[in-house]
């Protein structure tokens, strides 16, 4: 009898131990739906990079032009290109939900989803 | 002492057994706030970016209820975007369509036929050419051509980079005289009547678009929605909880760890242009020279990094901006202050910034 008692009481910890467990990874799951980082060429999709795993990806186009893609520290950029205005290299680093990062000569556009919301709506370029 | 340890442990358990069970419920009360929300029309907010339209890229922010409505009116929008991109394009020819690129064809031939959107663009110009005393002339084609050229050369080879002569611009120079753009609005055509001069609208037309496509939506009962084309933004409404569109203005000195160096609240139909020496810019022996043509030099403006305008039409935030980067700090000043609900921001080069009487109004923080 004290011996089953013991055991009973150990089984409703483990339950209920169990069940606290499960419950916090599911709502944890639901409310982290991880950032990324979606590449397209002249709107279709290349690739899709989360923001969470430190990446540095070279996407090269057929007539030897590049963009290089970079994810550190969940922040994006673009550390380096081939186009010769620059302006996707001089653009800040994005992390927030719809911003993006436009290389106009080489048509590809890096746009943030899932992320957290920004305070701005827009920016001027 | 048995009865004790059961005891306890039964307390034990039921705590675990409340934890778990206020856990739930906080996980119910989160999915009831969300269901809550979306009854009480609490709006999402959705992007699209376009490359396609007035060779820049577009960014379109609403707020509606289901992507779907969002993606319809994005499509109207882009749909009207690229009518006008169409419309005011010196460049390239379209089907069945006379624009710019047609009349500049025809300068000293003959008057073309056109639609009555650009009968009213240049009619703008020529109200933006005599308000700003010539400083925005949209009948300066020939001389920002040459420069257009030496340009994109001078992008693609670094090393060749070169600046046209003086003496070439001048001459150029002697084909700008706007009086001889004519417009006769009962046939609805536009005549160039000098066969050397050419129309470029590239300081008018984005902001003309921008503000002809938001009256548009307005009259289609959209509502919520933030353009962004290139350096123009106009708001349409509010964001999706009632509050004003916060935009930001990107500073012109890339280098900087600074990404904006302004963020403003604008309220609904304000909105912000900036023209700045930053984006659109060739080097020659280690400096830069920007797009932005000076009429009175015809050589690049260099007092500004950028000028940012604030005021409710979008096209004359447009004819502005460019006018206040050709004028100094003086002019540009006794210009805004002349205007009525018109506000300026300068940029130097070295980061300083200058505002005008009321642009602080609209800074956040």
């Amino acid at each position: 009898m004290k011996k089953n008692d013991v055991y009973l009481i150990i089984c409703i910890l483990v339950v209920c131990g169990g069940i606290a467990l499960i419950t916090n990874l599911v709502t944890r799951a639901k409310t982290t739906d991880a950032a990324v980082a979606v590449v397209t060429i002249d709107g279709s999709e290349y690739g899709r990079f989360p923001l969470d795993v430190d990446t540095e990806e070279t996407i090269r186009f057929e007539d030897g032009s590049y963009n290089t893609l970079t994810i550190h520290d969940g922040i994006c950029d673009i550390s380096e290109a081939s186009c010769p205005d620059q302006i996707c290299v001089n653009h800040m680093p994005i992390q927030y939900n719809g911003q993006n990062i436009v290389c106009l000569p080489n048509k590809l556009v890096v746009t943030i989803e899932n992320g957290e919301e920004d305070d701005i709506d827009g920016m001027t370029h | 002492m048995e009865k004790s340890v059961i005891l306890s442990a039964i307390a034990v358990a039921a705590l675990i057994v409340f934890i778990v069970v206020v856990q739930s419920n906080k996980g119910n009360h989160i999915a009831a706030e969300i269901s809550a929300d979306s009854n009480s029309n609490e709006l999402t907010k959705y992007t699209v970016n376009y490359l396609d339209v007035f060779d820049t890229s577009t960014d379109i922010t609403g707020f509606t209820n289901t992507q779907d409505e969002f993606n319809d009116e994005a499509a109207v929008i882009k749909e009207q975007l690229t009518y006008y991109n169409n419309l005011y394009d010196i460049y390239n020819d379209y089907d069945g369509m006379n624009n710019i690129k047609t009349i500049n064809d025809n300068a000293g031939v003959a008057p073309v036929e056109v639609d009555s959107e650009i009968i009213e663009l240049i009619k703008f110009g020529q109200d933006m050419y005599d308000l700003t005393d010539g400083k925005v002339n949209i009948a300066m084609g020939s001389v920002l051509r040459i420069w257009h050229e030496y340009r994109e050369y001078g992008i693609n080879n670094p090393e060749k980079a070169s600046l046209p002569d003086l003496a070439e611009l001048q001459a150029a120079a002697e084909h700008t005289d706007i009086n001889n753009v004519i417009v006769d609005e009962k046939a609805s055509t536009v005549y160039l009547a000098d066969k050397d001069m050419s129309l470029d609208v590239g300081s008018i037309a984005k902001g003309y678009a921008v503000q002809q496509v938001l009256e548009y939506c307005k009259a289609q009962g959209m509502n919520n929605i933030l353009f962004s084309v290139g350096g123009n933004i106009a708001g349409l409404g509010t964001r999706g909880d009632g509050t004003n569109f916060k935009i930001a203005i990107q500073n012109p000195d890339l280098e900087s760890s600074e990404p904006y160096i302004e963020k403003l609240s604008i309220t609904d139909g304000q909105c912000v242009v900036s023209s700045g020496d930053y984006q659109r810019f060739y080097q020659v022996d280690g400096k830069r020279y920007c797009h932005i043509i000076n009429p009175d030099t015809l050589y690049p403006s260099e007092t500004f990094a950028g000028v940012s305008i604030l005021t409710d039409d979008s096209a004359k935030a447009d004819a502005l901006s460019t006018a206040l980067f050709n004028m100094t700090l003086e002019e540009g000043q006794d210009f805004i202050n002349s205007q009525d609900g018109v506000e300026a921001m300068w940029v130097y080069h070295d980061g300083t910034v200058v505002y005008s009487e009321h642009f602080e109004d609209s800074v956040i923080e």
